[in-house]
């Protein structure tokens, strides 16, 4: 091929801008979808505030709150990352990415201790203990397995997709001039992060 | 790149994340040790997140410095939101 035309579509094209605002279009989608959730919990909460309330007594507070700094602080080393990379230091991008995955690491592994300590004492739905709760702390069991699975679910997806960006960082795909995955993955990561900022006060912080 | 971009300082990460940090701690404060008041401390925890998303998108997210067009997205989607959200309330309050 002696020209550089490239069919849109092709692969071959880049185009920062477009990808930004799919990415963005994306996220609106999620925060409709977790926005329901918050809608179902605010009318349940509504209809058993009380239930609710001693629901949430059984949540480890301190637990929540060395996440919700795990996580704050993942969100700033992967934003750190973006301006690494846009002054050209490929290798301290690396590191503040591979210090955002060891958060997101520290959080899954928290979240798997609260999540145990939980079904030992069997509040995982359809236990013993849980079946003999009254209906409202069920409500919140439900909800707050659900809510903070699925919220799981997207760190480990925002793991995977930071995990790809280094490779691609590493063999030089993502540059100083081409970056828009990394900032994509950025913008996902501060997604959870956003999620996470209001699961904890309505799940940890009933008083 | 043809058209020059904001790159953020990483002082200003660093700062944005000393004030998050800052409001959690004050938000599980308020929690822990001043739970008198119930509806006002539900209302206080929602907006010290509420504040907490905002610094999140501006700041780390890049809405601060990013064209119109995302800010006014964001609005439109939040305003669905809060739409699907007064025709809920309205509905259980009216049964």
């Amino acid at each position: 091929m002696e020209h550089s035309f490239s069919l849109p579509n092709s692969g071959h094209n880049y185009d920062a801008k477009a990808s930004k605002l799919g990415m963005w279009l994306f996220l609106y989608t999620e925060l409709l979808l977790f926005g329901g959730l918050f809608m179902v919990y605010m009318v349940y909460r509504a209809l058993n505030p009380d239930a609710f309330l001693i629901a949430s007594f059984n949540l480890n507070v301190w637990l929540g709150t060395i996440n919700t700094v795990v996580l704050l602080t993942s969100s700033m080393t992967v934003a750190m990352s973006i301006t690494a990379i846009q002054k050209g230091n490929s290798k301290l991008s690396l590191i503040l990415l591979a210090l955002t995955v060891a958060a997101a690491v520290i959080f899954l592994v928290i979240k798997y201790f609260e999540w145990g300590a939980k079904i030992e004492h069997g509040f995982w739905p359809g236990m013993d203990h849980f079946t003999n709760l009254p209906f409202g702390e069920q409500l919140y069991f439900y909800l707050y397995f659900f809510m903070t699975g699925l919220h799981g679910l997207h760190v480990v997806v925002g793991m995977v997709f930071i995990l790809i960006v280094m490779k691609k960082i590493k063999n030089g795909s993502q540059n100083k001039n081409k970056n828009q995955l990394l900032e994509n993955s950025g913008l996902y990561w501060h997604l959870v992060d956003l999620i996470w900022i209001y699961l904890f006060p309505l799940f940890y912080l009933i008083h | 790149m043809e058209d020059s971009y904001h790159i953020t300082g990483y002082a200003e990460h660093f700062g944005t994340w000393v004030s998050l940090i800052l409001l959690t701690f004050m938000t599980v404060f308020i929690s822990v040790f001043g739970a008198d008041l119930n509806t006002l401390t539900v209302a206080t925890a929602l907006f010290i997140a509420s504040v907490k998303a905002l610094v999140v998108a501006y700041y780390f997210m890049h809405l601060k410095y990013d064209p119109k067009i995302y800010r006014i997205m964001i609005l439109i989607v939040m305003s669905m939101f809060v739409i699907f959200l007064i025709m809920l309330i309205f509905d259980y309050l009216t049964r």
